[in-house]
């Protein structure tokens, strides 16, 4: 009897770790992109906020993430994770977008004409900065002093 | 000894100019500023600001533009992906559908030059590409930033995108043609492109 409650509470307890573990992957942002995925760079005169973890989508369908944001050289540096199966030519446009007018920034990337594909460590040359709407809006409207 | 000193000479000079980054302006930069200083040239004068030539003078523009800008690479990289499905035909026919096609939007604009003055802050040059950067400062002295990317081809620097306010002239091709594309059909594009030049009147 002893021996079958402990096995009970046990498998019970297993049992609730694994479905924990299970909506984890399946609700959370704990994709399983890790290892499949390869490395790209994109230069930026002005981040405007992008953060680790954003997403890169292409055709409004997220194909990767952010892996980190650095300065380089006095240019906002940004590592991207790309899913493997995802080609990217090397005049593909990566642009720096914002979720509606207010939201989170991510990263948009346009597919390009060229036979040549990126590989891993490769950069996409052609970048789009965050565009500070609010500045643009004020410089155009008031002009300058 | 002398070989020495010829080496070292030899030597320092190597370093200075291979460190030629964007404190130089360099090829790129000059390349562009002859190109931009003969379009001016072309809207201050005074005989063909006459209605009258506007024919002549939108020809000289288109002409001294073209030496610079490269329309081709252009087209190709607004249409994007599609254009690695168009046969060679589709491909010839749509470079100067998409050259009449920024003319028309363009030329008006540079018309309404009014002695606005051009400013190079500055250039980057890695291997066979560069982006050189300008400003245009207006009489109310607002400061329009207009960055012009460059491909080496044989020695000559031409444009491939030119982004103003950080917003490039390609990517804004490439999304409109694609909803098109993606919409309709390549076909319509082609259409809607040859329709817009019968009613400009060309």
């Amino acid at each position: 009897m002893k021996i079958d409650k402990e096995l009970a509470v046990g498998v019970f307890l297993l049992i609730g770790i694994f479905s924990l573990i299970y909506i984890s992957v399946k609700l959370g942002k704990l994709e399983v992109l890790g290892n499949e995925g390869y490395t790209l760079y994109a230069s930026f005169e002005n981040a405007g906020g992008l953060k680790s973890g954003a997403n890169v989508e292409i055709a409004g369908v997220k194909i990767g993430k952010v892996d980190g944001v650095k300065l380089n050289n006095y240019q906002a540096l940004v590592g991207l994770t790309i899913a493997r199966n995802v080609k990217i030519q090397d005049d593909a446009i990566a642009s720096i977008k914002t979720e509606g007018l207010l939201g989170e920034k991510y990263l948009e990337i346009t597919p390009g004409a060229s036979d040549k594909l990126l590989r891993n460590g490769g950069t996409i040359r052609e970048t789009e900065s965050a565009v500070d709407i609010q500045e643009l809006i004020a410089k155009y409207a008031f002009g300058k002093v | 000894m002398k070989i020495m000193r010829v080496l070292v000479i030899n030597l320092l000079l190597f370093f200075l100019l291979s460190v030629a980054g964007s404190a130089y302006a360099g090829a790129p930069t000059d390349q562009m500023r002859q190109t931009v200083d003969k379009v001016i040239d072309i809207l201050k004068n005074k005989e063909l600001k006459k209605p009258a030539n506007e024919r002549k003078r939108r020809a000289e523009i288109r002409s001294a533009v073209s030496e610079r800008f490269d329309f081709a690479d252009m087209a190709k990289r607004s249409l994007g992906i599609y254009w690695r499905q168009r046969t060679p035909e589709e491909r010839k026919e749509f470079v100067p559908l998409y050259s009449d096609l920024l003319e028309r939007t363009y030329v008006k604009k540079i018309e309404g030059y009014t002695d606005e003055k051009i400013a190079y802050t500055g250039e980057k040059i890695n291997d066979s590409h560069a982006v050189v950067d300008t400003k245009v400062i207006t009489s109310k002295n607002q400061e329009i930033p207009i960055q012009y990317r460059m491909l080496n081809e044989d020695g000559k620097w031409m444009v491939y995108d030119v982004s103003i306010e950080g917003v490039s002239l390609i990517n804004n091709y490439r999304n409109q043609f694609s909803n098109i594309i993606h919409q309709k059909s390549y076909e319509e594009l082609v259409k809607k492109l040859k329709s817009k030049e019968q009613e400009s009147g060309k």
